[in-house]
């Protein structure tokens, strides 16, 4: 439905509107800005901020042990793990790849986890320049503040 | 019928059966570890412990054949607390290794740890630990998981017929083991790890392959020998991860042996023909169906043909080739073949004492049913043969110069092929086997059929109408 906004006799004449319009400019060059210089500056965000995720690590060594539990609880089925065997440890992620094009952020895998392995971190820049799933290594490294 | 009292309901009952199974068919659970139907009774674990009216004290539900007018109380508290100190003392040396463990979401602790234990632990003592030996190619053994319900000494002695796995040591030492930590000997070692109620025994084939609770489960029946025993596949978007026993008192009971497990394997394999091939020079080429049917109607053009079928095919499959070579190919002679030296039902014996027959297809029976010849030396006069396999009958030597093979054919078996078309293997397909008592049983399909291969009923139709 179109809606004709037929204008008055006032608005019509232009310059009365004109002036009221400056005035709330006027008035919002003095109040508090609520816009940030992004990259220069940041906004604060909250401990609970659900962000990239990461796997946390002991000594270069992954607490992850491919329990399945997360890619189970996932309601985006967006995390693929293949479990393996290693001298140093019974069973952990051979592969360990998120789809983050899938992935809704619910922080589900993060409550699943008994290990403690898969966190939700303060990042959220997270574009990238190719198409390939986050995967183990790169999970490993990205820890934001926390 | 007599009948008993399990928690205020009339139950009937056959007279012997003990009263884990009666309460069972009315629908109610008496948790238990070391109890098993196909094995001996030991009330071991102690986790079955019901009240019976008139007993002094709680009686195990696994030794106590049920009787007339026995009242059974299996939610008393008495009952209950046994349960949960039942539960907390197996737990005390478990390892939480949930994570870790194979078994997860199918184990019976785990269940019933849930189901009737308490959440919280009361001992901050270590738990014991083994060093645990190789157990061979089939088991991986994790002692630290054992909970002592012996059903896995119980079922070398009873039912594999080799006593190989022992409890040495005592009380919190004990250590079940084989003997002088020897491999496990026997064929049916897979069935160690059905039975086990923990992780203790588990497949090394599955081993981190796959959560229990993502599979899903298809019955369907061993093509492995011709008892055919009542499998389940399990299987997951459209890869088989596991074959494990399914109970059939008349066939199998609640085994099966290695060679059966294990023999999915080949359905899956990268050296399976999964596209038509056709042989061009010395070498078979993959080619489009309609070339490939093509060319292989055109090997067989104006000679005398006879047709193979493999003794692993179905029923149905058998019958409609037989109906195919009569029809469209003037009556050309149908022998089947499987297994060298087993040539018909007579030659078709026991291959040991349990499970194993000599014959092994799983079809022998039903294709003398069909009134197929078995194979022994071509006709004279025949220069051409059509091989219809079903993946796992045994090729004879083919004294002829055309051969056509369709169904399952590993690409170093066919080299001698004119062409190949690429059929449905036994997981593949749905269909009729007779087993050697003469039972019909139904393969189920579990997985789709990989790339270009196609039912054997599509790919008559596509050599008769082409």
């Amino acid at each position: 439905m179109i809606v004709k906004n037929r204008p008055g006799i006032f608005q019509r004449f232009y310059l009365l509107e004109a002036l009221k319009g400056l005035r709330i400019t006027i008035t919002k060059v003095f109040q508090k800005k609520v816009t940030i210089q992004y990259p220069e500056e940041r906004r604060e965000y909250s401990d609970r901020f659900r962000g990239m995720h990461y796997i946390k690590s002991v000594n270069g060594v992954e607490n992850c042990t491919a329990c399945m539990l997360c890619p189970t609880v996932c309601p985006a089925e967006c995390i693929h793990i293949e479990a393996g065997e290693r001298p140093d440890k019974e069973k952990y992620p051979v592969k360990f790849e998120i789809d983050s094009l899938r992935c809704c952020f619910c922080g589900m895998c993060e409550e699943a986890c008994p290990k403690d392995a898969i966190k939700l971190s303060n990042i959220y820049e997270m574009s990238q320049t190719t198409r390939e799933a986050w995967d183990k290594d790169y999970l490993m490294e990205q820890r934001g503040h926390k | 019928m007599p009948k008993c009292i399990i928690d205020g309901r009339e139950v009937e009952f056959t007279p012997g059966q003990n009263l884990i199974d009666v309460a069972k068919s009315a629908g109610i659970e008496i948790p238990f570890f070391c109890y098993h139907p196909g094995l001996s009774v030991v009330a071991q674990c102690r986790m079955c412990a019901v009240e019976i009216e008139k007993f002094p004290k709680l009686q195990t539900a696994c030794s106590t054949p049920a009787t007339e007018g026995m009242v059974v109380k299996t939610q008393s508290d008495k009952v209950k607390q046994n349960q949960k100190s039942v539960m907390e003392f197996l737990l005390i040396n478990h390892p939480l290794d949930c994570p870790v463990c194979d078994k997860s979401g199918e184990c019976d602790l785990q269940d019933q740890s849930y189901g009737y234990g308490s959440a919280y632990m009361r001992t901050s003592e270590e738990r014991r630990t083994y060093v645990d030996l190789d157990m061979g190619p089939v088991i991986q053994k994790n002692m630290n998981r054992c909970i002592h319900c012996t059903r896995c000494i119980r079922f070398g002695d009873e039912v594999a017929g080799i006593r190989e796995m022992v409890a040495i040591q005592r009380g919190n030492n004990t250590e079940i083991t084989t003997i002088d930590g020897k491999q496990l000997q026997t064929e049916y070692a897979g069935n160690y790890a059905d039975i086990c109620p923990t992780g203790s025994l588990t497949l090394k084939d599955f081993r981190f392959k796959k959560r229990a609770w993502f599979l899903k489960k298809t019955p369907t029946i061993c093509e492995g020998c011709s008892r055919g025993c009542s499998l389940e596949l399990q299987h997951e978007a459209n890869v088989i991860y596991r074959c494990i026993a399914r109970e059939n008192k008349e066939v199998n009971k609640h085994w099966i042996c290695d060679e059966g497990r294990f023999n999915y394997h080949y359905v899956q394999e990268s050296d399976r023909i999964t596209e038509p091939a056709v042989k061009q020079g010395t070498a078979l080429q993959m080619s489009a169906w309609k070339q490939a049917v093509l060319s292989a109607r055109e090997a067989v053009a104006g000679k005398k043909v006879a047709v193979l079928v493999g003794s692993d095919l179905t029923q149905e499959e058998a019958a409609m080739v037989q109906q195919f070579a009569k029809s469209k190919l003037a009556s050309a002679p149908v022998f089947h073949f499987g297994t060298p030296g087993v040539e018909s039902a007579k030659d078709d014996d026991a291959a040991d004492s349990l499970l194993k027959r000599k014959s092994k297809t799983a079809n022998l029976h039903g294709m003398e049913k069909l009134g197929i010849a078995p194979f022994t030396a071509m006709p004279s006069g025949v220069h051409a043969a059509i091989v219809f396999r079903g993946g796992r009958a045994q090729l004879p030597t083919l004294a002829v110069s055309t051969r056509i093979g369709v169904g399952v054919f590993k690409r170093s078996e066919s080299l001698e092929f004119e062409a190949v078309l690429p059929g449905t293997a036994f997981a593949e397909k749905d269909g009729t086997i007779v087993n050697f008592m003469g039972m019909e049983q139904r393969l189920k399909r579990a997985i789709a059929a990989p790339r270009e291969c196609k039912s054997l009923s599509e790919i008559l139709m596509m050599w008769t109408n082409l």
